[in-house]
C-alpha cells in the first residue's frame, strides 16, 4: 500500500503534459510522468520515492503508437512491453522484452518506464543502442528527435519536465540477424545476470550487455570486428576493457560474471559464424 | 458399505477454495476497525538509546503509539528470552520496536514512518562461527536468568548457545576401532523462508469485559490461548481464538508472534478491532523464519559399508531468539542417524544465537537439514568404499529389534519399510542404465538419491479430541481443533470417521474453522501428527455414539446390543436384518409410538493423548521422542551443463511408507509439494546478509522460489507397512516430501559435475567455483 495520497492527471496531448508538469512544478509540486507504474507503485510502497503528483501518459496519441512506417518501426514511449513483442516488427526487440520480469506484469511495463526507470538493467534498452535508433522526446522548444545515444547513455538523459513521446527504429535494421542471451543467477524468471544482444550487419557485430555493471552498455565494436583477432583475443580483450565496468551483486559476484561472459561471447560469435 | 478410504476424496472445502468463497483471517469483515502497522529495526544489533514517538502520535488518525515502555512482556514457548517489542536493544535486523494503531492503514504506515529511534550499534554475530568462538560478543546477557517453560532446555552460561542436546549411545572407542573406514564431512545451510502464499494476519478486540477476542492465520490456537494468558495474565476463559481457512502454514504458523503484538495493540483501544497484517517483507524477516544449520560428520565404516560409529556435531543457526529451536535441537540429536543402523553415536546438537531474524518450526522440523549432511555422507561413504548408492543404504537400514539413537527399539509398525521404498525408487529411476549419463552437447545426465525419516517429536502429553453432533437426517457433524492449512486434514478426518461409522463420507459435515471456545481442543496442528492425533480422538468419538445409538436401538428393536449390527445410517439384528431402525429415528433420543421419549440427543465425545513418550536424557539422550517414524526414500534427476555449470531438474520421485493412504491425491499432492519445497531449498532460497547482518532479500523480486515452470516431473509411491495404533495403520506423511530432496539433488550434482556439495542453496556459481577447486 502505499501511505501517501498523490494528485493523479491524465493529459491527451504532448503539450498539455508538458505544461502540466511546468504548472505543478511552480505550485512547488513533486510530479513524476507515469507509465505502466510498476516501479513507482513498487518504490513508493517501501518509500524509495517522494512524488505528490502523477502524469498518465497513456492518453496521449504519439505515447501510445505502435506501426512500422516512413521507413521506420515507431513505438510510443506508453506502449507495453506485451504488445510490442506481440506486433514482433522488431524480433530482437520482442525477444528481449519477453524475458523482463514475468508475463504479467510485462502487460503493465512500457517501454518508456523501462528506459527511464531507476532499476539499473533496462534490458529494453539493449536493441535500441545497437541499431540505428532514434527517440522522440517532448521539451521546451517542442518536439525533438534526437539520436538514441545522445538521449541514452546507460540511462535516459533528459531534463527535469521533458518526456520519451517515442522511439524510432530503422526498418533496415528490424530484421538483420541476432543474438539474445538471457543468463541469471538461477531462476528462469528474475533479473539478468548478463543480458547480451547483438546484431550482425554486413559490416559489423554489434553487441550491448546489461547487468554487468550499473548500467547497459555497448561492448568494444572496434575489437569484437577486428581483422586480425582470433576469437579468444578478442574475447579476453572486450572483458579486460570491460573489467572496470563490472561489479558483483545479489545475483553473481565479479568474477562470476566475466566467465558467463567470456561463455556468451563464445556462443555469440560460433552463432554468427554459421551464418557466415 | 464400500470403504471410505484409499479412495480420492474431493476435499469438503475445494468448492469454496476454487470459488474464492473461501475466507482467510484478513478477508473477515470486523467492525469497527483499526489497523495496527510496526515500526521495525534497520539495525541487526545495536543498543536502542531513544525512541521518539512524539511525532508520529501526532499525525492525523493515530489513535496510540505502542513500545516496549507500555508493557512488561516476555515471550519464548521454551525460553522466555523474547520482549514482543525491541526493549533496551535490537537484536536483529526487522525486528519491532514500536507499533502505531491509526483509523486507517495509510495513516498507521505514515506515522510509524515518523518514529525516530537513535540506535548505538553494536558488533554484529553474523554466523554461527562468529557465535560459537571464543569470547563472542554475547547476544543475550541475562540468558541464564530467563525463565523456563519447559524443563528440558539447557542453555550454556557464557556463551550464545541457549540449548545443548547430547546423543551417546554405545561404545565410541570400539566403534572406531572397528571401521576401517572414516569419512568426514562439514556442512552448511543458510536460513530461509517459510513464503506461505497468505503472510500471518491478526483481527483482535478487547472486550468491554476485558476479554480477548483473536482471530489469527495459526496453526496453534490453543497454544495462542495459553500463551496470551500466561504472558499477559488474562484468564484463560476470557480468550476466546478463532481461526478461519489458513493459506499454507510450513511451521511457520505455529509459533506466537504477531498474536502478542496484536493483543498488546488492542489493548490501548478497547471496544474496537485492530487489525496487524504483515507485509511479505515483514513476514520474511520480522516473523521468525527457517533455520540455518552447520554440521560435521565423521563416520566409521567396515571396508563393506557398515557403519560402525559416528561422530556428529550440528549447531542451528537460531537467529536473535529461541523460540522453538531448542526442540529442533532435541529432533536432530534424535534422529541423527537417520533410518540407518548405527551402534555407536556420539552427537552434539547446539542452538546457537545469532544476529539473525529468529527461527521457528519448519516443515521437516530440522530433518530437511540434517537430513542433507547425513546423506551427502552416505554418498561420500559409497564412493570411498565403492558401494552402489542404493546398496550402501540397504546394507545400513535399520531393522526391527536395532536401537535408535535415543535407544529406542525398532519394530516393523513403529517403522515400516524403508528396503521396500528403496527397491520400488530404484525401479522408478532406472538405476539399472546408471547414475551419471553423458549425453551430446556437453550435457550429462546424473542422478541422487537419500533415506528420509521422522517422528514427532511432540511433547509426552500432546492431545486431541473430537464432538460429534447429528442431523435428523442421521448424517454427523464432526468438530475437532485441527485448523485447516492446506493438506485438506479435515476432510481426511471426515473419511475416518466414516469408515468407522460405516457411513458414506458425504454423511460427514466438517467444522471448517477452529474456535477455542467451542471447538474440542487439540495440542496443534503440526508435526505430521494431525491424522494420527484427531484420528485416534475420533475413533474414540465414533466409538462413544455408536454405543449410544446401539443403546437406544436395542430399546427400540428390543433386542440385546450384541445381536445388532450397524450400517449405512441403520441398527439392524444381525439374525433378521429385516428388523432395523434408522439413525436419523435415534439422533435426538428414541420416541416410543405412544409419544413418551427416552434420552436425549447423542453426542459423541473422544479424546487422545500421545502415550509412553518421555523426554530425553540430559546426558545420553535416552528417551521416547515419538510413537512412530514415517520411513521413505527420495531422488533427484538433472540435467548439468558441463561448460555453463548450470542444470535443470528432470524428474523428482519419493516412495514413502505411508502405513495407509487414506485419501490418495491429496496424499500425492502434499508429498509433491514437499519436493516442490526440497527443490526451492536445493536450487535458490536462502537468506542473503551483508556484513552488517541486514537481509538483503527481502521481496520476491530477489528471494527466489521454485515457479510453476520449473518443476520437475513428480513421481510419488506409497508403500503401506501399516503402523499398528494409527487409525487405519495411517502414519505421518504431511511433512515427509521435502526431508531427503536436497540431499538427493546435492548428490547428483555432486556426481554429475564431479565436487562435494557441501552447502545450499546449489547455484551454477557455486559449482562454478567448486569446479576451479579441483
Amino acid at each position: 500500500m502505499i501511505p501517501f495520497d498523490f494528485d493523479y492527471y491524465k493529459p491527451e496531448s504532448m503539450d498539455e503534459a508538458f505544461k502540466c508538469y511546468q504548472d505543478l512544478l511552480i505550485n512547488n509540486k513533486k510530479p513524476l510522468y507515469y507509465g505502466g507504474g510498476t516501479e513507482i507503485i513498487s518504490m513508493a510502497r517501501v518509500k524509495g520515492i517522494v512524488f505528490d503528483s502523477v502524469i498518465d501518459l497513456k492518453g496521449i496519441p504519439e505515447c501510445s503508437q505502435l506501426e512500422v512506417s516512413g521507413g521506420k518501426f515507431r513505438i510510443g514511449a506508453a506502449q507495453t512491453l506485451t504488445n510490442i513483442a506481440e506486433c514482433n516488427a522488431y524480433p530482437l526487440l520482442s525477444k528481449t522484452i519477453k524475458r523482463i520480469a514475468d508475463h504479467t506484469i510485462q502487460g503493465k511495463i512500457t517501454i518508456g518506464g523501462n528506459l527511464a526507470g531507476t532499476i539499473k538493467y533496462r534490458e529494453a534498452a539493449l536493441p535500441l543502442m545497437i541499431s540505428d535508433c532514434s527517440l522522440q522526446v517532448m521539451t521546451q522548444g517542442g518536439l525533438a528527435e534526437l539520436p538514441f545515444s545522445k538521449a541514452f547513455n546507460g540511462k535516459l538523459q533528459l531534463k527535469k519536465g521533458e518526456f520519451l513521446v517515442s522511439v524510432l527504429i530503422e526498418e533496415n535494421d528490424l530484421s538483420l540477424p541476432y543474438n539474445h542471451v538471457k543468463r541469471t543467477k538461477q531462476e528462469k524468471i528474475d533479473y539478468p545476470l548478463i543480458t547480451m544482444v547483438a546484431l550482425k550487419n554486413e559490416k559489423a557485430i554489434k553487441t550491448a550487455i546489461t547487468g554487468y555493471g550499473d548500467n547497459p552498455i555497448i561492448l568494444s565494436e572496434r575489437i569484437i570486428n577486428h581483422k586480425l583477432y582470433n576469437v579468444e583475443q578478442k574475447i579476453n580483450k572486450i572483458i579486460n576493457l570491460a573489467h572496470s565496468d563490472c561489479k558483483g551483486d545479489l545475483s553473481g559476484s565479479r568474477e562470476y560474471k566475466e566467465f558467463v561472459l567470456e561463455n556468451m561471447l563464445q556462443e555469440m560469435f560460433s552463432n554468427f559464424e554459421k551464418i557466415g | 458399505m464400500e470403504t471410505q478410504l484409499g479412495k480420492d476424496t474431493i476435499r469438503k472445502e475445494a468448492k469454496d477454495k476454487v470459488t474464492g468463497a473461501a475466507q482467510y483471517t484478513n478477508d473477515l469483515t470486523d467492525s469497527p476497525m483499526l489497523y495496527a502497522r510496526l515500526f521495525t529495526s534497520v539495525h541487526a544489533h545495536a543498543q536502542i538509546i531513544s525512541v521518539d514517538t512524539r511525532e508520529a502520535s501526532a499525525m492525523p488518525g493515530v489513535r496510540a503509539v505502542i513500545t516496549a515502555k507500555d508493557h512488561q512482556v516476555i515471550c519464548g514457548s521454551m525460553l522466555q528470552d523474547r520482549p514482543p517489542l525491541a526493549r533496551d536493544k535490537v537484536r536483529y535486523y526487522g525486528e519491532p520496536i514500536a507499533i502505531v494503531i491509526a483509523d486507517d492503514e495509510m495513516q498507521a504506515k505514515a506515522a510509524a514512518g515518523k518514529i525516530l529511534v537513535e540506535y548505538k550499534p553494536l558488533p554484529v554475530v553474523n554466523s554461527v562461527k562468529e557465535a560459537f568462538k571464543k569470547n563472542p560478543v554475547i547476544i543475550h546477557d541475562s540468558l541464564m536468568l530467563y525463565t523456563k517453560s519447559t524443563k528440558e532446555v539447557y542453555p550454556v552460561k557464557g556463551t550464545n548457545i541457549c540449548h545443548h542436546q547430547k546423543i551417546r549411545k554405545g561404545d565410541m572407542q570400539k566403534g572406531w576401532l572397528e571401521s576401517e573406514i572414516v569419512v568426514e564431512g562439514s556442512f552448511s545451510l543458510p536460513q530461509s523462508d517459510h513464503a506461505a502464499m497468505e503472510t500471518r494476519a491478526v483481527h483482535c478486540m478487547i472486550m468491554p469485559d476485558d476479554s480477548v477476542r483473536i482471530k489469527t492465520s495459526s496453526q496453534s490456537p490453543y497454544e495462542v490461548k495459553e500463551s496470551i494468558s500466561k504472558y499477559l495474565n488474562i484468564p484463560e476463559g476470557k480468550i476466546v481464538v478463532q481461526v478461519p481457512f489458513v493459506g499454507g502454514a510450513f511451521g511457520g504458523k505455529a509459533c506466537i508472534q504477531p498474536e502478542v503484538l496484536a493483543v498488546i495493540a488492542a489493548m490501548s483501544v478497547k471496544g474496537k478491532w485492530i487489525n496487524l497484517a504483515n507485509t511479505r517483507e515483514e513476514d520474511m524477516v520480522t516473523s521468525p523464519c527457517h533455520l540455518g544449520l552447520e554440521g560435521t560428520i565423521r563416520i566409521g565404516a567396515k571396508k563393506s559399508g557398515q557403519i560402525m560409529a559416528a561422530e556428529m556435531t550440528f549447531q542451528i543457526d537460531t537467529g536473535a531468539y529461541s523460540d522453538i529451536s531448542p526442540k529442533i535441537t532435541k529432533a536432530i540429536a534424535a534422529e541423527c542417524a537417520g533410518p540407518y543402523r548405527i551402534p555407536n553415536i556420539e552427537c552434539d546438537c547446539y542452538s546457537v544465537y545469532t544476529n539473525h531474524p529468529y527461527i521457528t518450526s519448519f516443515r521437516g522440523f530440522g530433518h530437511e537439514a540434517h537430513t542433507f549432511c547425513l546423506e551427502r555422507m552416505m554418498d561420500k561413504l559409497a564412493v570411498e568404499t565403492g558401494v552402489d548408492p542404493f546398496q550402501l543404504r540397504l546394507l545400513n537400514l535399520v531393522k526391527a529389534g536395532d536401537l535408535t539413537p535415543t535407544q529406542v527399539k525398532v519394530t516393523a509398525s513403529n517403522t515400516g519399510n524403508a528396503v521396500e521404498c528403496l527397491e520400488r525408487l530404484k525401479a522408478i529411476m532406472n538405476w539399472e542404465e546408471g547414475a551419471r549419463i553423458i549425453e551430446e552437447n556437453g550435457l550429462v545426465r546424473a542422478k541422487g538419491i537419500s533415506c528420509l525419516i521422522k517422528t514427532s517429536d511432540t511433547p509426552t502429553d500432546a492431545g486431541a479430541s473430537a464432538v460429534l453432533t447429528f442431523n435428523t437426517d442421521g448424517s454427523v457433524n464432526l468438530d475437532c481443533g485441527a485448523t485447516e492449512i492446506g493438506p485438506g486434514m479435515k476432510t481426511t478426518a471426515a473419511q475416518i470417521l466414516a469408515e468407522k461409522m460405516r457411513i458414506n463420507v458425504n454423511d460427514v459435515y466438517v467444522k471448517l474453522d477452529v474456535n477455542t471456545q467451542s471447538t474440542p481442543y487439540l495440542w496443534k496442528t503440526v508435526a505430521s501428527m494431525t491424522t494420527y492425533l484427531v484420528g485416534r480422538a475420533i475413533l474414540n468419538a465414533a466409538d462413544d455414539a455408536i454405543s449410544q445409538l446401539m443403546n437406544l436401538a436395542s430399546i427400540a428393536l428390543r433386542c440385546p446390543t450384541e445381536e445388532l449390527d450397524f450400517e449405512n445410517k441403520m441398527i439392524f439384528v444381525k439374525h433378521d436384518p429385516e428388523l432395523y431402525i434408522m439413525f436419523k429415528d435415534l439422533v435426538k433420543g428414541y420416541k416410543f409410538s405412544n409419544g413418551n421419549s427416552f434420552k436425549g440427543p447423542v453426542i459423541g465425545r473422544g479424546s487422545y493423548v500421545m502415550g509412553n513418550l518421555t523426554p530425553l536424557a540430559e546426558a545420553s539422550g535416552r528417551g521416547t521422542p515419538g510413537r512412530s517414524w514415517t520411513v521413505g526414500a527420495q531422488a533427484v534427476e538433472i540435467e548439468y551443463d558441463t561448460r555453463l555449470h548450470t542444470y535443470r531438474l528432470l524428474k523428482a520421485a519419493t516412495v514413502i511408507d505411508a502405513g495407509k493412504v487414506i485419501n490418495p491425491k491429496t496424499a500425492r499432492g502434499v508429498v509433491m509439494g514437499g519436493m516442490c519445497m526440497g527443490l526451492g531449498l536445493g536450487t535458490s532460497e536462502d537468506f542473503v546478509y551483508n556484513e552488517d547482518g541486514i537481509v538483503e532479500d527481502t521481496s520476491f523480486r530477489t528471494y527466489k522460489m521454485i515457479r510453476y515452470g520449473e518443476n520437475p516431473e513428480y513421481v510419488v509411491d506409497f508403500v503401506e507397512t501399516p503402523q499398528i495404533d494409527a487409525p487405519y495403520g495411517a502414519r505421518g506423511i504431511a511433512e515427509h516430501g521435502i526431508i531427503g530432496i536436497p540431499a538427493a539433488l546435492a548428490n547428483a550434482i555432486s556426481l554429475a559435475a564431479h565436487i562435494d556439495v557441501n552447502r545450499l542453496p546449489i547455484t551454477p556459481e557455486f559449482i562454478w567455483r567448486e569446479r576451479l577447486k579441483r
